[in-house]
């Protein structure tokens, strides 16, 4: 089959991409460009283990194809933090309140989180809920999970009242 | 000078040491394992349930471009390469299941060939072209079909569709049943559920040829053992074979077996001489990685007026689908429903006859609790069943039938051997904790404004390290009952552990590290705790049951010891004094009593590695130890729970709101409190999983229905509720560490507890019997027409 070209922004920086048309952008990810953080659990839209930003809303990389993100901005979990910088403070709080376990969950767990307090930087416990109601994880039972990223919605705003 | 007090790191919580790897997407699962040159792996697998191969096509699929390979099930390569596994003693009949099927297949799923690619996709377009033929056989779709008169046989040389029969008789049940007050019947039933962890099943095989030495990446939960059964069953010597089992995305028991697919996959990657790599998908892991859970009870109970519970007689059948499973056979989900089902309770009369029978479905193995909720719904069911008949609130009736733990080690009716517990406490303080009366006004209030509130209770003692002598009594073929680990300090006084169990989401890095790092008085960043690849690690057994802090905990403790040991020799030569005199505390060793006389551990390791000469005579340099270790009498520990929860029933739509969930718990030494909540948390949703939604339904064809999980749901966020969990700490005596394991205990109470909730919610519509789980709304609409239809029959009596 032949292959597609596409340019797309991957976590700041550009990128010239290329994959047969009904190369899915999850494995397009791990196995192209090793960026394998983004994790695959089922391959059919539930699980949410796969979840990324595109222009900076939270979307299952197993549902789409690479070829899609032909001048979009993706982010995945690689680039909520740089390596060598510290963890991001929603990182930080799933550490401080034992929000992982096995951590296969987690990346795509914390993509959602994060567009949720993007989008919500004051969100109530149902509201946290509702909105990881698409990611599952088996091992944790949600309850750190949220206290995480409530504690993370504290710390953000704690930091963006310092700013003002 | 006062005592410095030598810091402990048990008990503490500690934030979790592998947590930044895992947070930042930097993790290495087998699916990220990536070597040059691998091809991909897609099976083709049985849409028979019961059938004879009578010819496979595959030639469209060889022609296909890309395509490396097609191995069929009547191919030499996989000839006579059989997967077995054997209880021994007792009532069996064996089975064998082949790598690939070649020419029967008895379960929908099952591989029968398997296509070598450049990648999957071209992997799975060619998979999709081989036609296979069958000559269909009379599916046999539940165990009592399988059981009946004229089914089929399901294996050569049977004589019935089993592989295990055990009759236990202990006591008198039939004195006791006599002289009984009242006698009741229960059935229960519990469906097809399984682990379900969120990574897949993978496998990557890597053979040197000219060393003839290969290398298997493994989601697995057992990495030595499964290297001692690769070794057997491809024939290769077990030192040239490496098992790596890297980050595990959740195990729950589904991986700590030896699967076909895996043994195909290393064949291939000999033959070829390429790395052969196989990631599951989600559809193949609800086909083909093991089920559990399907259990069906009869339950006869004699009680007294005062609600103390007499005896029991049992039986049980167990759906234990196709082929007994490697290492743990299909036989242990009916031998620990058999010895669990008397529950934490001084029932001394017992009578049971459990059936690991064979269907037409997916292989069946342990998974997280093993049998235990299934064990416990019947012993739970049969107590709110006894409260009800005598009057008494099932807390009452509880309190009563419980094992006092002043009597503890305590031998149960089956020969269990409870070291100690908190039964009647923790049962106390759970009513206190969830202020149970105001819970029960609350109810009274609801029911006076037409909601349907119910409360349920359930109790239940979980198995969690088991000894070398308990598996020999439950006639496993491969006697688990130990751990192995080494500890090393190196030359500038930092400390490397390697455990045999596996860590794939319980914390091992951090709480071993907590254990040792207490042992050794060194700071916790300066140990650092691995696992998982055999070509490095002792040999072990590995992470299932509820054993790691108990068995590996112990056994780094043990080799800590020796490594501390051997320091407080060596300073006790360099300092000139005995070392009963010597005391090591905060990373130095010192004179008890006189502090000042210290040599930091640093240095003595430096030195220990670098100044030979200043060893004592006969002193061998390096500082490290291998240690096994087995719970004191090879019987194992035991943990106790309690579970409340409080929902309220939308009758209309068959849903269950759990609102309040409450757990008191003891495990024993708690090493870190957070991860043991965490363990706690994901144990009870997984339970309230498996007593609200999960299924994996076959037709009557025996044709499975949940392929996706559209089908076969997961709790997510919304149905899990906020858990509350309440501590208990009775150290146990037969653990080095105190502590008992506690990673299944979780899942063991969810279903009898909101089974007792639903009909402890229906009361006032009707009296009904609740004893079948999962509660999904099609059943619960069952039980709410069921109460109504009491109800109006009550009412047409009077
Ligand atoms: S892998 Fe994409 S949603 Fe499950
Ligand atoms: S931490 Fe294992 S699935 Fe969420």
């Amino acid at each position: 089959m032949s292959e597609r070209v596409f340019r797309f922004r991957l976590n700041g920086t550009e990128v010239e991409g290329r994959a047969e048309p009904r190369r899915l952008l999850s494995d397009y990810l791990r196995d192209d460009l090793g960026l394998t953080g983004t994790h695959v659990g089922c391959e059919h839209g539930i699980c949410g283990a796969c979840t990324i930003h595109l222009n900076g809303r939270a979307v299952r990389s197993c549902l789409l194809f690479a070829c899609q993100v032909d001048g979009a901005e993706v982010r995945t979990v690689e680039g909520l933090a740089d390596a060598r910088d510290p963890l991001s403070p929603l990182q930080e709080a799933f550490w401080e309140h034992h929000g992982l376990q096995c951590g296969f969950c987690t990346p795509g767990m914390l993509m959602t989180a994060a567009e949720l307090l993007e989008t919500n930087p004051d969100p109530t416990e149902g509201e946290i809920r509702e909105a990881i109601s698409g990611n599952l994880c088996r091992c944790t039972g949600y309850v750190f999970i949220v206290d995480a990223i409530r504690a993370a919605a504290d710390k953000l705003g704690a930091r963006g009242a310092e700013r003002q | 000078m006062t005592e410095q007090a030598r810091p402990s790191f048990i008990g503490a919580r500690v934030k979790r040491l592998e947590d930044p790897r895992l947070l930042r997407g930097h993790g290495r699962y087998v699916a990220d394992v990536r070597l040059p040159g691998a091809l991909e792996v897609a099976f083709v697998r049985s849409e028979m349930p019961h059938a004879d191969i009578t010819a496979v096509d595959a030639g469209a699929a060889r022609e296909h471009p890309g395509v490396v390979r097609v191995l069929t099930g009547s191919d030499e390569l996989v000839a006579g390469r059989e997967i077995r596994g054997d209880w021994r003693g007792e009532i069996w009949q064996t089975s064998a299941q082949p790598a690939l099927a070649g020419d029967r297949v008895r379960f929908v799923g099952q591989p029968i060939a398997a296509v070598v690619a450049t990648s999957r996709y071209v992997a799975e377009d060619a998979a999709s072209l081989v036609v296979a033929d069958y000559r269909e056989l009379q599916p046999l779709t539940s165990a009592r079909a399988s059981l009946s008169d004229g089914a089929p046989l399901l294996h050569e040389g049977w004589t019935r569709n089993f592989f295990r029969h055990s009759h236990f008789l202990g006591g008198d049940p039939d004195a006791a049943f006599a002289a009984a007050d009242g006698v009741l019947e229960l059935r229960t039933a519990t469906q097809r559920q399984t682990g379900m962890p969120l990574e897949t099943r993978g496998c990557v095989a890597d053979y040197d040829v000219v060393s003839g030495s290969l290398t298997v990446w493994m989601t697995n939960q057992m990495p030595s053992v499964v290297r001692t059964s690769l070794a057997d069953v491809l024939g290769v010597e077990e030192n040239r074979v490496r098992v790596v089992a890297p980050d595990i995305g959740g195990g729950f028991g589904v991986k700590a077996y030896l699967y076909p697919e895996d043994v195909v996959v290393c064949l291939l990657a000999m033959e070829l001489g390429r790395p052969v790599r196989w990631i599951e998908d989600r559809r193949e892991h609800l086909l083909a990685a093991i089920h559990a859970r399907q259990q069906e009870h009869r339950v006869q109970v004699a009680y007294r007026a005062d609600g103390k519970v007499l005896a029991i007689r049992a039986e049980v059948l167990v759906d234990s689908g196709a082929f007994s499973v490697h290492p743990w056979t299909a036989g242990l989900e009916a031998g620990n429903a058999l010895s669990l089902l008397p529950g934490p309770y001084t029932i001394g009369d017992y009578e049971c006859d459990a059936y690991a029978v064979a269907t037409n479905k997916s292989p069946f193995g342990p998974v997280r609790g093993v049998a235990r909720p299934a064990a416990a719904l019947s012993t739970e069911r049969a107590m709110d069943q006894v409260a009800r008949a005598t009057g008494l609130d099932p807390i009452e009736v509880r309190r009563r039938n419980l094992i006092d733990a002043r009597d503890c080690p305590y031998t149960t009716v089956t020969g269990n051997l409870i070291d100690s517990a908190s039964f009647q406490e923790a049962l106390d303080r759970l009513c206190e904790v969830a202020d149970y009366p105001q819970l029960r006004r609350q109810q009274a209030e609801a029911r006076e404004a037409g909601r349907l509130l119910g409360i349920g209770v359930a109790c239940y003692a979980e198995q969690g390290a088991s000894g070398i002598h308990e598996y020999l009594r439950r006639g496993m073929p491969t006697i688990f009952g130990y751990e192995t680990a080494l500890v090393r300090m190196d030359p500038s006084g930092k400390v490397l552990v390697e455990v045999t169990t596996h860590s794939h989401g319980q914390g091992h890095e951090t709480t071993i590290a907590q254990v040792v790092a207490t042992r050794l008085q060194v700071p916790l960043q300066d140990v650092r705790v691995v696992y998982g690849d055999t070509s490095r690690m002792p040999y072990g057994m590995g992470t299932f049951g509820s054993r790691s802090i108990v068995m590996a905990g112990g056994a780094a403790s043990a080799a800590a010891d020796k490594v501390r040991l051997k320091l407080e020799q060596f300073a006790a030569h360099l300092l000139e004094i005995s070392a009963d005199d010597l005391e090591t505390v905060d990373g130095a060793v010192r004179a008890k009593g006189a502090p000042f006389r210290s040599i930091p551990i640093s240095e003595l390791a430096r030195a220990a590695y670098h100044q030979p000469h200043r060893l004592p005579q006969g002193m061998q340099p390096l500082l490290e130890a291998v240690s096994t270790y087995d719970t004191e009498r090879g019987t194992g520990t035991w943990t106790n729970a309690c579970h409340l929860a409080l929902v309220e029933l939308d009758p209309g739509l068959g849903l269950l709101d759990v609102q309040k969930y409450v757990v008191v718990h003891d495990c024993g030494v708690i090493v870190n409190p957070t991860i043991v909540e965490g363990q706690l948390h994901g144990g009870i949703a997984h339970g309230i999983g498996g007593a609200l939604l999960e299924e994996l339904v076959y037709d009557e064809w025996g044709q499975p229905l949940s392929t996706t999980f559209m089908d076969y749901l997961l709790p997510s966020a919304t149905e899990v509720p906020r858990i509350e969990a309440h501590h208990i700490e009775t150290p146990s005596p037969f653990s080095a560490t105190g502590s008992k394991g506690m990673g299944e205990g979780g899942a063991i109470a969810p279903g009898p507890v909101l089974a007792a909730a639903l009909e402890d919610a229906l009361r006032p519509l009707g009296e009904v019997v609740v004893t079948e789980l999962p509660l999904t709304p099609e059943r619960v609409l069952r039980y709410v027409d069921e109460a109504r239809g009491a109800a109006a029959d009550a009412s047409g009596d009077r």
